[in-house]
């Protein structure tokens, strides 16, 4: 693959390309077990850049690799053919927040985080961002479709886009969707854009529609001694006629790991509950934090904790959010990968599902975990295993594999909100086997040199192992 | 280069998930933009050093030199993966491979130093000695063991202590921020006041994003990654160029990795005693204390020193 670098200095300027080794090796991996090197790093300004690049690309063909913060879990941003990895960090404007019309127009790079920093003095937030908000760009978390603690009762990145300005892979930008919250005809491909991971086009700027700020919030933490009461808990909250805000669950390895590297202090019990409800009267937000704890009694829950206090439940989120990592520290030896990751389940499975997972670790010598947003049916499990041997790679591949085939069993899907790029290809072709072709049939149409993302989601490698590199020594 | 001594971090690299939360407030990353700056980046780097997938070039030592050790990275990391430490060893195994380069350590200008040793006094890592010249004893920088916390460059009578510039640190690089807010877009505020601080009190700046209209911080904030670096003569020349006031937010006594608070603190009792010899209210320089991560605390300040700014008006006027 010939690239002509001093093209793309002509169009983004020499210092926003960088082409040492030392650089392409760092945009070469993400959060995922995946590694490749890109031929080039480039970091467009402006939607016109992207576009001179992407017109140069597609003539090559080069293929381009859109890139936010690259904290993907499933090798979204890998190059796994090598070409032109396009950081768009540099294009983190909030261009526009128009309380009137409850929406923002931001650029692809905006940190999510940031985006609700600067919503808060109108009152407003975009509740969809993710636990990695703090990095994770907007770009990213549309093209994930991502989600967050709150998903459950205010919905995914999917239900906040109401419009999208992409660069398609010839180059042309087109404007996707409107300013309004009714759009009724046509193909909805503002939508088909989010989830696409970056292989139907290049986002360069977003319309978001927002929310108000909830005047009270408030949350409960009720321990468990048997992950099978919390999951019947779970079902149960979410068959009643109380929407929280936050439900999540948390098991017994998770309350381990937070404990040990975060000095949590969480009772050492098979699983919590944890949740919220907010709104604008704290009587009724009271009132459905006391029926979520009946519900929870019920099901043998003790020991449950409800506060209103700020710091509290910012000391409860921020654990949650340093979960992913903490878990790394959950044994010695062990370090944490990211697979099987995000699947959901229809919610009378949760319990059973969450057991599954424990189960199927042990047969195959890892150590799995359930925790996740289950208000929504999805569970996160990651797989603690010594990266450094070959055979727990195998273990690793036979309890992804398991997994997988239950969760499809009972209906449930691969990815919940992290996607699936390289890691999770595997099992989604299978479950998506009979669409495979529609999908196929539409990156064609608008990619037809395949230059966005290849290589991922339907045109993904079979195996995820040997997909490509792994990033750490195994041996 | 010899990998041996990198070998002890292999478990740490691997229990790196490399989620990037480390990058957040860091301020090389804030300063460049690129990922290859970044905590996880240079981990990365050491990774791939480790495992022969990189060889070590003087590209790479510069970036891993990079470095000023503030540990936010560290603060943010849930998998208590020693960020730091295992950057000064991949500094050692560079060095010792015979990659010399600056990045952002302290460096000595020889035909300046006058050997007095002010600076080794100073310098909480011990990165300061004595070599020998043929004619003169002169202060000597261990490019390891310096963390470029900057406080040697201002406690140097003789001006002979500099520091590469492109991190918005150096003196001159302070200086000039001052001059852009006076000149600047931001010049018609009142009362004009300064509010410089270390890496730890992140408030209230974004991680990257801009916003579509002009932040409503009521001053700018000059990020100076150690108060000690600030010297008497950068408020001075502030003052002389039209600030009203200096507000300096420290990390508390005992929680500076440098003990450049404690330096601050004695530099800013003896600037208040020079003020009131010329008449200058010394309530125009104040210094608060301001631990990670409070950054409501700063904000009060902040707004608690523009009320008193606001009636003492412009010096002089």
């Amino acid at each position: 693959m010939e690239i002509d670098v001093e093209r793309l200095k002509e169009i983004v300027g020499e210092k926003n390309v960088r082409e040492n080794i030392a650089d392409l090796y760092v945009y070469g991996s993400d959060s995922s077990v995946h590694e490749a090197i890109p031929s080039v790093v480039v970091r467009p300004e402006t939607a016109k850049e992207v576009q001179e690049i992407v017109r140069y690309a597609n003539a090559g063909p080069i293929p381009v690799i859109a890139r936010g913060a690259g904290s993907g879990t499933s090798g979204h941003t890998v190059p796994i053919d090598g070409g032109i990895v396009m950081d768009l960090k540099q294009m983190n404007q909030i261009l526009a927040i128009r309380p009137q019309d409850v929406l923002c127009k931001v650029e692809p790079g905006v940190v999510c985080d940031d985006l609700n920093k600067a919503l808060k003095p109108y009152g407003l937030w975009f509740p969809s961002a993710p636990e990695s908000g703090r990095i994770a760009t907007i770009g990213g978390t549309i093209a994930n479709n991502g989600s967050g603690v709150r998903a459950v009762k205010y919905g995914t990145m999917r239900d906040y886009v109401l419009g999208m300005k992409v660069i398609l892979a010839n180059g042309d930008l087109v404007t996707l969707g409107s300013d309004t919250r009714a759009q009724a005809s046509g193909y909805q491909l503002d939508r088909l854009i989010v989830g696409s991971e970056g292989t139907l086009g290049i986002i360069v700027e977003a319309t978001l529609f927002l929310r108000h700020l909830p005047k009270f919030r408030a949350m409960g933490m009720a321990k468990f001694n048997k992950l099978e009461d919390a999951g019947e808990t779970i079902s149960d909250i979410v068959t009643s006629e109380v929407t929280p805000s936050l439900l999540e669950l948390v098991d017994d390895i998770a309350i381990t790991a937070l404990n040990k590297t975060l000095n949590m202090n969480l009772p050492q019990v098979e699983a919590i509950v944890a949740y919220e409800c907010d709104g604008r009267l704290k009587e009724a937000v009271d009132y459905d934090i006391e029926t979520i704890k009946e519900i929870c009694e019920k099901h043998n829950a003790f020991g449950i904790e409800i506060s209103s206090d700020v710091k509290e439940m910012e000391r409860i989120y921020s654990g949650r959010k340093k979960l992913f990592a903490a878990l790394s520290r959950y044994r010695e030896g062990f370090a944490c990968t990211s697979l099987a990751d995000d699947m959901a389940v229809p919610s009378s499975k949760i319990a059973e599902c969450a057991r599954r997972i424990h189960e199927i670790g042990e047969r195959n010598h890892v150590v799995m975990n359930a925790y996740g947003h289950c208000g929504i049916g999805l569970l996160h499990t990651k797989i603690l295993m010594d990266v450094t041997k070959r055979e727990q790679w195998e273990d690793a591949r036979r309890a992804v594999d398991e997994v997988y085939d239950y969760v499809r069993s009972v209906g449930g899907t691969t990815s919940g909100e992290h996607g699936i790029a390289i890691s999770k290809a595997p099992s989604w072709k299978k479950e998506k086997a009979d669409s495979l072709q529609m999908m196929k049939a539409i990156k064609m149409a608008l990619d037809p040199n395949n230059i966005l993302n290849p290589h991922k989601l339907m045109d993904a490698p079979d195996d995820w192992v040997t997909a490509t590199k792994l990033r750490y020594p195994v041996r | 280069m010899d990998i041996t001594a990198l070998k002890k971090w292999e478990n740490e690299l691997n229990v790196c998930i490399r989620c990037g939360y480390c990058y957040e407030h860091c301020h090389l990353f804030k300063s460049f933009h690129w990922e290859s700056d970044t905590p996880r980046g240079k981990l990365i780097l050491a990774y791939g050093l480790l495992t022969g997938e990189l060889q070590p070039s003087t590209y790479i030592a510069e970036k891993i030199f990079e470095c000023f050790y503030c540990k936010n990275c560290e603060k943010s990391c849930s998998a208590k993966v020693p960020v730091t430490d295992i950057l000064t060893t991949v500094k050692e195994s560079l060095f010792s491979a015979g990659f010399d380069v600056d990045g952002v350590s302290a460096k000595v200008i020889e035909d300046l130093c006058s050997g007095c040793g002010i600076c080794i006094l100073d310098c909480k890592a011990k990165a300061i000695s004595f070599k020998q010249t043929d004619d003169k004893k002169q202060a000597d920088v261990d490019k390891i063991k310096c963390q470029g916390c900057g406080i040697c460059i201002s406690a140097c009578p003789s001006d002979a202590i500099t520091q590469r510039e492109g991190f918005g640190v150096s003196p001159q690089e302070l200086l000039s921020r001052v001059t852009d807010f006076l000149d600047g877009e931001q010049s018609d505020i009142s009362p004009k006041v300064i509010t410089f601080c270390c890496n730890w009190s992140v408030y209230p700046e974004l991680q990257f994003s801009i916003l579509p209209e002009k932040e409503e911080i009521p001053s700018p904030i000059v990020i100076t990654m150690c108060t000690g670096r600030i010297a008497p003569e950068l408020i001075l020349q502030a003052f002389n160029r039209g600030v009203w006031g200096v507000l300096i937010a420290a990390c508390p006594i005992g929680e500076c990795e440098h003990d450049g608070n404690y330096i601050a603190l004695k530099r800013i009792l003896l600037l208040k005693q020079m003020l009131r010899q010329f008449n200058i209210d010394s309530e125009r320089v104040r210094l608060e204390w301001v631990a990670s991560g409070e950054s409501a605390k700063l904000r009060n300040a902040m707004n608690e020193f523009h009320d008193k700014l606001a009636k003492l008006g412009p010096i002089g006027g």
